[in-house]
């Protein structure tokens, strides 16, 4: 291989990462605004529910919180009501309301 | 307010804080932390590692269960137990699991963990 085909083949895959991670980026402030007009209600403003039946959202795992929601929105978990607010969020609301809640100051942790 | 009522009415507040973990729900067992602790080696290999992934069907982290609302906890392994939330490894465990279990391990976890507390 030649210098110039390794350095064109390193090129693109930096790029590829590059978009990877633009791509992946979430926007926290976004999310912010979605969970105060969809999510506060219930779950509370910063996700740290005080309504026994729903569960506090602040420090939770960023992907575990996007796969709940995309699970409620295809109807993989089932509940009525999160199946109407999750049903109306796109892919991207999704991913920024995973990251705004994931940095609110943690409701929860990792207990052994 | 009689002496009598009086008496009545702090024996009723001081019930209720001997119950700190009764359970909201009606019919729910209520449950015990310490009996929790008790019965979660088959929780710990997932849920209390730091960040640790669950890889079939789906990669993510599992959830951080330390501080969760107790009644979410049971009506999670319920759901479980149902069929009604289909992962396959809690699906198997919550399966095992009696309703005075599901008490058990929600009341301990739904214990802040030092780490938590600490903040």
């Amino acid at each position: 291989m030649t210098m110039s085909k390794r350095l064109l083949i390193s090129l693109a895959a930096a790029a590829a990462i590059a978009a990877g991670a633009a791509a992946q980026a979430a926007n926290i402030e976004a999310g912010k605004a979605k969970a105060k007009e969809v999510c506060a209600a219930c779950h509370g403003e910063d996700g740290n529910s005080q309504v026994a039946d729903y569960p506090k959202l602040s420090g939770q795992h960023t992907d575990y919180l996007a796969k709940a929601l995309r699970d409620y929105k295809s109807g993989a978990r089932k509940n009525a009501i999160m199946a109407a607010f999750a049903g109306a969020l796109s892919k991207d609301d999704i991913e920024n309301l995973a990251a705004y809640f994931h940095v609110q100051p943690a409701a929860v942790s990792t207990r052994n | 307010m009689t002496k009598t009522t009086h008496f009545a009415a702090a024996a009723v507040v001081a019930l209720a804080a001997a119950l700190p973990f009764a359970a909201a729900a009606q019919g729910v067992p209520a449950g015990n932390p310490v009996a929790g602790s008790q019965k979660n080696q088959m929780c710990t290999g997932c849920h209390g590692i730091e960040g640790w992934r669950t890889a079939f069907p789906e990669v993510y982290k599992v959830p951080k269960l330390g501080g969760q609302h107790q009644a979410y906890m049971v009506k999670a392994l319920q759901a479980y137990k149902s069929g009604e939330r289909t992962h396959p490894s809690m699906r198997a465990i919550a399966a095992s699991l009696s309703d005075q279990d599901m008490a058990d391990l929600a009341a301990y976890y739904a214990q802040a963990s030092l780490k938590t507390a600490a903040k």
